[in-house]
């Protein structure tokens, strides 16, 4: 993982957003992701920010992850961070059932307004799954809304960082596989859509193995 | 000559002798007459051979204008002259001898439907013409054809052409396979045709004339004959209306030639008026015009009388309605800059865009100094400055309402980096293609007067037109676009500001109860109270949700609590009244909802600027919760302002409530009619921060600690509007040109495909998602733009040529069906088959791959006929408008049938009589007959006619069956 602030050089730079309510661990996750740590945070004021490098088969890929916070207050603001994302993450906590119905009361409708972009992936995940005991939303409620709304599903904890890397990788891959995504975040300016040839579309989705 | 190189035709030599055992050729001894016979005898035993099938296979030619007519090709020599012999013949796999032409199929070639025969052989010398001048030759050369045919068996019929060729005159026999042979003799004339023969009665009695003794009176007998007719109207050709208005406008023109955009439209109504794209060009008609075929079916005629009622009967009675819409030629032709249209001057600005980065700025290109201004101001003309002041006047000063941005928008509209329809950036871009021949410097010299005009709105605090002075900004548009939307906020705020200050000098403002009076001195950026109201709503909804109940507890507070502790409440600022039934922590008293400050606007730039700044900074000076972190520390001011006597906890209370966790049944706390008493009892609320917000060193206690209590009025501003419209005005005077010109670019093609989709076209499938697939291509193809560094200049530019070509392609459909749609309002079926069709046709044409080489050969576009349903004919009837008296007069009238006053422009009748075989003339081969003839069983066409005739000329095709 080549998380080095100073290199300039990437294939790609993808935009992901969290989102989700308050307290479901949106900022945990992303710290348990970009510097392998789990700290009680405290809320996020707005908008935070982190930047991640990964390599992911020969490609260098750059990934501006921004982190929303949950409160009403901020929602007006952050919706603008939506603009060009090609991944949002939906996030909830699973021993808080609120959180889960949120997604479909207030988010998914704020994807909808907001997001610039058709082909944009989603993504649910369920946070908090080490406290196993407390849970309120089961696993295939998870999946049967993923489904519905056509998005990936993981269920992760950010405190023992089960699953943490793998959502993200999963989304990243599923952002490389799609053509109009990749075209967007490419370094090295769009495709040609007159000379495309359509054996090229397909390579982005060819197995690649993480490095990170 | 071919007949002998061909090996074959030893073999079909031999198969002769085979055959014909009795008989002995001797070819050594034949006369060259002889000859002759046997190698056409030989060519017709090889295509009989062959069969339809194996010609087709072998190479047989296919007409143009028909599927399934072929024709095989045989030079043949004489001693003095070398003839050609084509055999026509129809694959089908339904139907006999006669099926085609009883359909009046269209595509039937002229022989067929002069004789009405399926299969025949032409032969014709090979001269220039094609035609024998004279007779004798002609009858041998025939007679030579009939023996070679009877040598062979052949029933197919024969015709060679005679006379000059304008005649169309042909002489023709067929062998009917029994006692019986069939003649066949065609003529035209071509000018002057006699009175009597215009009028179906005097047509009718020529045929009768044909079989009749020449001493009846026809009147006086009935002859039963059949009788078939089609007629063919055409509206009137656009051209000659349009020479007309041309003329008149002449005339006109002379009056003023001044303004050049004035004679355009003046006194033409054209048909695309109301369409959306007239308010910025008007397109040519696609429809050129159409063509009617009414088709009498069969019916018997007995006499005069009737054929005479039969003259004037309407098309109305007929039985049978096709429609052949006539297109203009303009469809297929790929040439560009002939015609104006959007793609056209889409084009244009594409060539802008690719010199716009040769300047620095805007300015460069009107300069004098400019070094290459010499060879531009040759080639790109800027328009005078009276068309500068009217787009200038038509952009800021014509109707102050402010449009529907939702107008004409795709739903893939907002996917483009670009402004809505309406707004000012749009249609500035709009205008600028429409502006010269839309050069750079024509560009350049409009924008610089732009961005003057938006300086003096700023200056002048006047309201920018076209544009919402509130809102968020909607970073999917083009930057121009958020930085004007951004600068009329902002002008609006400094009016407000402006009107503060005087209203605070002038009179004393009290029409807000719940402010405290001590604000008004103060000079600030509170806003008036209903865009108070507004922002209170947008943003804390959980107090907005329930204004009834608000007030209530407003009513309540009044009565209970400014009665208790009147001295506090007082003292509150700010406050946007209770939420709901909340008590502060600490003191006996509601929690109050402060009035906050609008969060800043950004437009993307100014996210970018954070952005980068995170990336240079790191995590270390935690930057991007900066603003935030103001933004927080502004709520928490207002908060304690609104609250004088709350803590912490009564602000997570409000602003986070997810980070408080209450000890109080849940019950008690939704419904507040129940529990209005209840929860004043309750006090002081039970519950705890969580976890995450009582940690040590939290970031938001700390700065509830630093906020002073200071009501949102009374707070620094978070957006700055003097500094902020300053900057705005700045970029845009400052604008890379190529910066300028990517916007544009983006916002022209969207803004003319939006121009399009709002065409009202009906429903037509095929345009809805082709107008779908070319917001994706424009999409695709312009994604390019509008980032800090252009990859490939010259390959962008390539493309967006290319992209203009495809939009040329489905700016075409979209007239052709719009002009569909207008004119089959009451028979849509009718509109969307002819759009199918049509667009069956041209799509294939249209491939994006299209390279500006392949695409300039020229296609016709011709789309089939369509049969009108009896609901259907009275729409199809309104496009035959009753001529004018300037196109009447022009027109004699010499054949009846007419449609709203049109004469048909051509009538095609066939007559055609028949012997019952049983009768006892034709005895012998009445068993012959019926096996051959399967039309009719009992009867046998003696004798057919086809007449052709236009109002000056007429053709007559004869065929006689006869017992020889």
């Amino acid at each position: 993982m080549g998380s080095s602030s100073g290199q300039p050089e990437f294939d790609y730079l993808f935009k992901v957003l969290l989102i989700g309510d308050s307290g479901v661990g949106k900022s945990s996750l992303l710290l348990s992701f970009t510097s392998n740590t789990f700290d009680d945070l405290s809320p996020t004021i707005g908008v935070d920010f982190k930047v991640k490098y990964l390599t992911i088969g020969e490609k260098k890929l750059k990934l501006a992850i921004w982190d929303t916070a949950g409160q009403e207050r901020f929602r007006t603001l952050t919706s603008s961070y939506y603009r060009g994302a090609q991944g949002i993450i939906m996030v909830y906590d699973v021993t808080r059932r609120d959180t889960f119905t949120n997604l479909s009361d207030i988010w998914a409708k704020e994807i909808d307004l907001y997001s610039t972009n058709q082909d944009c992936i989603k993504m649910l995940v369920g946070n908090k799954v080490d406290k196993e005991s407390e849970r309120a939303v089961t696993k295939k409620e998870g999946i049967d809304f993923a489904r519905e709304y056509g998005c990936l599903f993981l269920e992760c904890s950010a405190k023992t960082r089960v699953n943490v890397e793998q959502c993200f990788e999963e989304l990243v891959l599923k952002i490389l596989e799609t053509p109009s995504l990749t075209a967007e975040g490419s370094s090295g300016g769009k495709k040609n859509i007159f000379k495309q040839n359509p054996t090229q579309t397909s390579s982005a989705s060819s197995s690649y193995c993480c490095s990170s | 000559m071919a007949s002998a190189s061909r090996p074959n035709s030893l073999e079909e030599d031999d198969d002769d002798a085979e055959e014909e055992v009795q008989h002995f050729d001797d070819f050594t001894l034949a006369s060259s007459w002889e000859r002759f016979i046997s190698d056409i005898e030989a060519t017709c035993r090889q295509w009989l051979a062959d069969g339809p099938r194996n010609l087709v296979e072998k190479g047989a030619v296919a007409m143009e204008d028909s599927k399934n007519l072929f024709k095989v090709k045989h030079d043949l020599k004489n001693v003095e002259k070398s003839y050609c012999m084509e055999f026509y013949f129809q694959i089908d796999d339904n139907g006999g001898q006669q099926a085609g032409i009883d359909n009046w199929n269209s595509n039937s070639h002229d022989l067929q439907l002069c004789f009405g025969v399926k299969d025949f052989l032409l032969i014709a010398p090979q001269s220039a013409s094609g035609v024998l001048l004279d007779s004798p030759e002609s009858s041998k050369l025939l007679s030579s054809v009939a023996i070679a045919l009877s040598n062979c068996a052949s029933l197919w019929p024969a015709f060679v052409p005679v006379h000059d060729p304008s005649r169309k005159a042909y002489i023709g026999i067929q062998n009917m396979g029994t006692v019986f042979t069939r003649r066949f003799e065609a003529d035209r004339i071509g000018s002057q045709v006699p009175v009597k023969l215009m009028h179906l009665e005097g047509l009718y009695e020529l045929f009768i004339s044909k079989f009749v003794y020449s001493g009846v009176d026809f009147s006086m007998h009935n002859f039963r004959v059949h009788f078939r007719m089609r007629l063919t109207y055409q509206t009137f050709p656009y051209d000659e209306e349009d020479e007309e208005n041309d003329m008149d406008e002449l005339m006109d023109d002379k009056a003023d030639n001044a303004e050049h955009h004035g004679s355009e439209s003046r006194n033409k109504v054209h048909w695309d008026d109301d369409c959306p794209w007239s308010e910025w060009y008007s397109a040519e008609d696609p429809l050129r015009g159409f063509e009617l075929v009414v088709t009498w079916d069969d019916r018997t005629v007995e006499n005069t009388m009737e054929m005479a009622e039969l003259e004037n009967a309407s098309p109305h009675e007929a039985e049978k309605w096709i429609l052949h819409p006539i297109l203009s030629p303009y469809l297929g032709d790929p040439s560009r800059g002939k015609r104006i249209d959007f793609a056209s001057q889409l084009l244009c600005l594409v060539e802008a865009l690719d010199m716009s980065f040769t300047a620095q700025f805007m300015e460069d290109f009107v300069s004098v100094e400019y070094p290459s201004s010499e060879n531009l101001k040759t080639s790109l003309v800027i328009p005078p400055q009276t068309v500068l002041d009217r787009v200038i006047k038509d952009l800021f000063h014509e109707g102050s309402k402010l449009p529907d941005f939702t107008k004409g928008e795709h739903k893939l509209s907002r996917a483009l980096k670009a402004a809505p329809l309406e707004s000012l950036f749009t249609q500035f871009c709009l205008h600028s293609l429409w502006f010269g021949n839309c050069n750079i410097r024509a560009i350049a010299f409009l924008w610089i007067d732009f961005v003057r005009e938006v300086r003096w709105c700023w200056e002048e605090t006047q309201p920018l037109p076209k544009m919402p002075n509130d809102g968020s900004i909607d970073l999917s548009t083009c930057l121009i676009n958020q930085k004007l939307h951004l600068l009329a906020i902002c002008i609006e705020k400094k009016r407000e500001m402006n009107e503060e200050f005087l209203d605070c000098i002038g009179s004393e403002d009290s029409s807000d109860a719940s402010v405290s009076m001590e604000e008004h001195p103060k000079v600030d950026k509170r806003k008036n109270t209903s865009s108070e109201a507004d922002l209170q709503r947008k943003r804390d909804s959980s107090i907005a949700e329930d204004t009834s109940n608000r007030l209530r507890f407003e009513r309540k507070t009044e009565s209970t609590n400014s009665v208790d502790h009147s001295p506090t409440y007082a003292m509150r600022r700010g406050s946007a009244g209770p939420v709901g039934t909340m008590m502060l922590l600490k003191s006996h008293q509601r929690l109050h909802a402060p009035f906050t400050q609008d969060p800043p606007l950004m437009t993307e730039d100014m996210h970018e600027e954070r952005l980068q700044a995170v990336e240079a900074f790191g995590d270390s000076l935690n930057v991007p919760g900066q603003l935030e972190k103001d933004i927080l520390l502004s709520d928490m001011s207002a908060f304690k302002a609104a609250n004088p006597d709350a803590v912490f906890e009564d602000f997570i209370r409000w602003h986070s409530p997810g980070d408080w966790e209450s000890f109080e049944p849940k019950t008690t706390e939704p419904s507040a009619a129940s529990n209005t008493e209840g929860s004043t009892d309750q006090w002081p609320p039970q519950g705890r921060l969580s976890q995450r917000m009582s940690d040590q060193g939290n970031l938001w206690r700390k700065s509830w600690h630093d906020a002073p209590a200071l009501q949102a009025d009374d707070q620094k501003p978070l957006l700055d509007p003097n500094r902020e419209g300053e900057k705005i005005l700045h970029y845009l005077e400052t604008v890379r040109p190529h910066q300028l010109l990517e916007q544009m670019a983006c916002t022209a093609f969207r803004g003319s495909a939006d121009t399009l989709n709002q065409t009202n076209y009906g429903n037509m499938k095929q345009m809805t998602s082709k107008l779908e697939q070319l917001y994706f291509i424009i999409k695709s193809t312009l994604g390019g733009l509008q980032r800090n560094n252009l990859p490939d200049r010259a390959e962008t530019v390539k493309d967006l040529r290319r992209l203009c070509v495809v939009f040329e392609h489905v700016e075409k459909l979209v007239t052709v069906a719009a002009s569909l749609h207008r004119k089959f309002l009451d028979a849509s079926r009718l509109a969307q088959v002819i759009f199918s069709e049509f667009y069956g046709i041209y799509v294939p044409l249209m491939g994006i791959n299209s390279n500006d080489e392949e695409n300039k050969s020229r296609t016709e576009m011709e789309v089939s006929r369509q049969e009108v349903t009896l609901r259907e004919r009275q729409v199809v009837s309104n496009l035959f408008s009753p001529p004018s008296a300037n196109q009447s007069w022009r027109k004699v009238l010499s054949m009846g049938n007419l449609l709203n006053g049109h004469e048909p422009i051509l009538r095609e009748i066939i007559f055609s009589t028949g012997d019952d075989v049983n009768n006892g003339i034709h005895y012998a081969a009445a068993a012959d007959v019926a096996a051959t003839s399967d039309r009719r069983g009992e009867e046998i066409e003696t004798h057919r006619m086809y007449v052709s005739g236009t109002s000056n000329d007429l053709r007559v095709a004869l065929s006689v069956t006869s017992c020889d």
